[in-house]
Order: structure tokens, then sequence, then C-alpha cells
């Protein structure tokens, strides 16, 4: 695999304040990246920096081999979607498109019949003589991605393009942007704060916290073995619970009193741990050693399946996603079972165990 | 719904309508009265020119005498609305690239003491000019520019640039950043991203910015009267004092109109070529 892009060191700072800590990153042509994480991590500094659109402070980047650090953003063989489209309303969608053929002084023939293979790919031909200001919000998508297409670049950006839509329309960009891809080939670095976005289209995820990679990974690592709590807990929706456990002796922990069966671990006798376990492989079940005691909060009921919030006896809170099963009732006391396969375990950092 | 409600409301639509645009034309008439006044007024022959204003009309038969008498002060019209037009003319051009470029810059680029600046520039519209008009004289004496259009253009854009600054900034600010992003994507820099990508967006602050500046530097008076001392540089409105005082005691009435007319177009014109860029709302489907 060749290298689409690699980011070495890469920091940014502001003044004093260093917003990116020295992001290394390998990207494969044609792999579909996705950053995520809260708002603030630092994702879309990230991508203006590859776009550069942001200076970089230190360390290099590389696309197709190339080192473009210090390039003009025309220059580096990318192109970028932006959030709000940042179409050019004074111009109809054909000049949007060809605007930046235009600015290459490519010969006016070869603009037409590439502005026409963009608008083909994107089924937005009918659309060609209108101005932005005459579309629909999904429709300036459209365009707004030509006008990437037409550019022919190694590197696509795509910074939140679906934020603006509206919830049917963004499932719908989605598989295009998937179809996309396919079609093209081309490596796309998108960013994102939708965990369905990033799972569905990514090739590979790239967990960003404060400016600093917390893991990379194909979206099945990323949820399956999160690196670390923050992870964990940021990848899936309900979250993954994390709960507080004391080591006693090797191989078991105690939650709330319970005592749970782990893998061995170097962390001394009586030293925190957190467990972490998905709400979807919570199993209500009888009352036996290894079970978590938990008394019912509150259920909500979304159609196919049903999020049960319950509270340990020592304080903690925990959510289990049940598909079937008798509704249960308030302040009833249930027990949880799990494989245990499905259980993760993390240091007192909060770093991984397994 | 009963055929009489119906007809009510449809009574009361039209009563509505019809106040809405009988009122609309009443103020319409009420504006342009004057200038029709004038207008009417210029077309009298010369000897009717002299008799009482009532009825403002030509009577007789239409002239343009006094538009001829007109010509008879001064250098000779065409000179002067020459003169009027090269210094106005200069004037917008000046002021909308001096105040583009700084409208700009203020807008979008971090420098040291930017705010403080910014304050000095909008802080000189609170100094009448009249106070500073004498020093103006002096310094555009010791450059060898009094008595000169060139003198008088660079007064009149030094007075038009603290509002023209304040309002290219207002232009840029509302333009967004991503649009000027992704035209530096496409390889637009500079004076080409400047011209091509957000030259169209800013239209609005420039066609306001323009016809302020056309308007104050074709209009006025007080700068002109002291700066230019030579017959055949005057602007039309020091022309204008001279027909309004009159000759040998007597004021030809019929030249004032002429001239006041003569005044009035341009400006006209020139609004009515620029308005159109109020009215676009250039900005919509750009971003959400």
């Amino acid at each position: 695999m060749t290298d689409g892009m690699r980011l070495r060191q890469v920091r940014k700072s502001f003044g004093p304040l260093e917003v990116i800590h020295g992001v290394d990153l390998v990207v494969g042509e044609g792999e579909f990246v996705v950053f995520v994480g809260p708002s603030g991590c630092g994702k879309s500094t990230l991508l203006r920096m590859i776009a550069g659109l942001e200076e970089v402070s230190d360390g290099d980047i590389e696309i197709g081999g190339k080192d473009v650090t210090d390039l003009d953003p025309s220059q580096r063989g990318i192109a970028m979607v932006f959030q709000s489209y940042a179409l050019y309303p004074h111009m109809s969608v054909r000049e949007n498109l060809g605007f930046g053929l235009s600015m290459a002084n490519v010969p006016k023939a070869e603009i037409a019949a590439q502005v026409d293979a963009a608008a083909k790919i994107l089924k937005i031909e009918p659309l060609l003589d209108r101005r932005p200001g005459q579309l629909s919000g999904g429709q300036r998508q459209r365009v707004a991605i030509g006008r990437a297409i037409v550019r022919k670049p190694q590197v696509f950006l795509f910074d939140e393009p679906l934020s603006n839509l509206d919830a049917e329309l963004r499932v719908s960009m989605r598989i295009e942007i998937a179809r996309l891809h396919r079609e093209l080939g081309n490596t796309m670095v998108y960013v994102t704060h939708d965990q369905t976005e990033a799972m569905t289209l990514a090739d590979k995820i790239v967990v960003l916290r404060d400016g600093v990679v917390e893991q990379v990974g194909t979206p099945r690592e990323v949820y399956e073995h999160p690196a670390n709590t923050f992870v964990a807990g940021f990848i899936g929706s309900p979250r993954m619970n994390l709960l507080t456990a004391s080591v006693q002796g090797t191989g078991k922990v105690v939650v709330a009193g319970a005592e749970i069966e782990v893998p061995a671990t170097d962390t001394a006798n009586g030293g925190k741990v957190t467990v972490g376990l998905r709400p979807e492989h919570l199993v209500v079940s009888p009352e036996a050693p290894g079970t978590l005691r938990a008394t019912v909060d509150f259920c909500e009921y979304l159609g196919g399946t049903r999020y049960v919030y319950c509270q340990l006896s020592d304080g903690q809170n925990l959510v289990a996603e049940q598909r079937e099963g008798e509704d249960l009732a308030v302040n009833k006391l249930i027990h949880f079972a799990w494989k245990p396969s499905e259980l993760r375990l993390f240091d007192p950092q909060g770093i991984k165990l397994f | 719904m009963s055929a009489t409600a119906k007809q009510a409301r449809q009574r009361r639509k039209f009563w509505g309508g019809f106040g809405y645009h009988a009122f609309g034309i009443g103020a319409a008439l009420f504006f342009f009265a004057p200038f029709a006044w004038t207008g009417l007024a210029s077309l009298r022959t010369g000897s009717e020119a002299q008799q009482p204003p009532l009825p403002p009309w030509p009577t007789n038969s239409i002239s343009f005498d006094t538009y001829a008498v007109l010509d008879t002060f001064g250098a000779g019209v065409w000179q002067h609305i020459f003169n009027s037009t090269i210094v106005a003319l200069a004037t917008v051009v000046l002021t909308v690239i001096v105040s583009l470029l700084a409208g700009y810059g203020f807008s979008r680029y971090r420098f040291p003491l930017k705010n403080v600046f910014f304050v000095l520039i909008i802080a000189t519209l609170m100094i009448p000019f009249q106070s500073i008009l004498t020093p103006l004289f002096i310094i555009l004496a010791k450059l060898g520019l009094n008595n000169s259009l060139v003198g008088l253009v660079l007064v009149y854009v030094t007075l038009q640039l603290p509002f023209s600054v304040f309002m290219m900034r207002n232009a840029f600010d509302a333009v967004p950043r991503e649009i000027e992003e992704a035209a530096r994507i496409d390889g637009a820099r500079d004076l080409k991203l400047l011209i091509k990508v957000l030259l169209p967006l800013v239209m609005p602050g420039v066609a306001t910015v323009a016809i302020f500046a056309f308007l104050n530097s074709w209009n006025e008076f007080l700068a002109a009267l002291i700066l230019l001392s030579d017959n055949q540089k005057y602007t039309l409105p020091v022309l204008m004092t001279a027909v309004r005082a009159g000759r040998l005691g007597a004021i030809n009435w019929g030249a004032v109109q002429a001239g006041v007319m003569v005044m009035t177009i341009p400006c006209l014109v020139v609004f009515l070529i620029l308005q159109r860029y109020y009215m676009r709302g250039l900005m919509a489907g750009a971003v959400k």
C-alpha cells in the first residue's frame, strides 16, 4: 500500500496555546479516514492544516509522497467540502464547478468536459445553469462535492459535510459519499462528530481528544477493543458502562460488592481498575455468582430495542440494551450477566488491559 | 362560507389595497413635486422666466432659453460640468479602491493595534471638516496643489474615507470565511481572489460607497469655493452661486432652475444605475 498521506509530529499552536500535540498518522492510498472526537478536540483544525488553511507550527505533512507542509492550498492536490458548502453565490453551478480549473488556466473545452463529467457522477446536470441560491440544501452539498471532484485531487477533505442537512437527507448523502468513494477510489479524510457517519463510512477511524490521537483503527477495532476509557466511552451509543472496580487477588475484581472474574492483571491487590461492559452485552439473568445486581431506575422504549437505566448498590449507573423480554418495573431488583469475552478491563490510568 | 361574508371580505381586501396604493402614490408625488416644479420651470421662455412663479410650467411654448443663459455664466456650463464630472468620478474611483483594500485588511488580517487604528479612522468622522479647512488649504498650498482639481479630489477622498472604510469592513465581515478558503483551495490568490470572488459579494457595499462619494463630491460647495480660485476650474456648485447671485442686481431665475436640473440629473442617473445592488440579496444561497 502506497502512502496516500502521512503526518509526522504535526503540531499547532495559537500563541502560547498548543492545540494539536504532535500527531502522527499514516493514511494508505484510497483509504477512507474519519476523524472523530468531541467538539474542541482539534479534528477540524487538523483537517484545515492538511488543507493548508491553517499554518503548521511544527512537524510535516506529506501527500502522495510529497512534502506539502509549506505549499499553497491549491498546490497540495487536495479538495475540500465545507459544512456550509461555501459555494460562490454570484456564479452559476457550472462556473462554481469550473472555477478551480479556470484559475489553473485549463482550456475552456476541457473545463466544460470535466464539469459535465462531474455533474454526471452527481446527477446534477439539470442544475448546471442555476445559482446556488436557487438550490436546496442537498443539491448545494452535491455541487460542493462536485467542485471537489472536478479538481481531481489526490485527497478529498470533508469538514462535517452533512451537519447542515436534515436527518433523512443525511442518510442518503452518507450512502452517496460511500458510493463516490468506491467509484473514485481516492483517499478521503472526513471530519464528523456523528458516530454513525464515522462507523459506516470509515476504513479507519481516528479518535481525537484535546489535540491528541487516542486511537487509530478500523471501526470494529475501535468499537470492540477501545484503547482506553475515553474511546470506550466516546464510541457507541448509549455509551459503554465504565464501572469502577477494585482488584481482589489475581483474576478477580469487586464491583459494587459483586465478585467478577477477569483475566489475571498486574495491578496490586485493592488497586482501582475500570470494568467496561457494552449495554447490548448485558443480559437479565437469575441471581448467580459473577452477576451484577441492580435496581431499575427507568426504561426507554424505542420500538426495536429498549434501554434500561439502572443503579448498582454503590450508586454507580448502568445502562442495558434489551431486545426482548418483558418490560421491567421501576425499582425492580434484577441481575445482569454477560459473556466473559465481552468484558473489557482498563488499568488505573484508563489504559486498556485487555 | 356565506356569499355575504365572502363579499365583505373582498370589499375589505379592495379598500385595504386601495388605501395602501393611494398612500404610496401620494408619498411618491410629494417627493417628486420639487423635481417636477424645477424641471417644468426651467423650460419656460426667457421672458416668462422673469414672471411670478405660478403656474410653474411654461404657458406659451417650451424653450431651452434658460439653459442657453446658463451657458453664459463662468467659463461656460460645459466646462464646469466637465470639472465636476472629473472631480466626482476621480473621487469615486479613488475612494472605492482605497476603501476596498482597507476594508478587506481590517476585516481579514490580524495585525497589532488593528482596533486602535480602526477607531481612529472612525473618530475622524466626528471632526467637522469646516474646522480643518484652513490647515487643509495650507497643506495643499505646500504641496503645490491649491487651485487644482487634483488637490480637490484628494480632499474629497480624505473626507469620504472614514465612512467608506467602515462600510467596506462591514461588507467584508458579512462574507463567510469559508468562501474565501474555498477560493484559495481553488487556486485564487491575492488580487484575483479579491476581484473574482470577493468583489461581487461586497458589491452592495461598493455601490453604497460609490453613491455617497459621488453625491458628496458632486454637491460639495465650501471646500471647492475655498480651494479653487480660477474661474476655469470651478465646479458646478461654485458656478451656481454665481448664477444665484445674478448680474447687475438681476437674478435670472430661469437659469437657476436650469442649473438645478443640470446638477440633479447626474445624481439621479448614478443612483438608478447602482440601486439594484441594494435590492439584490447576493449572499443568499452561499452558506446555510
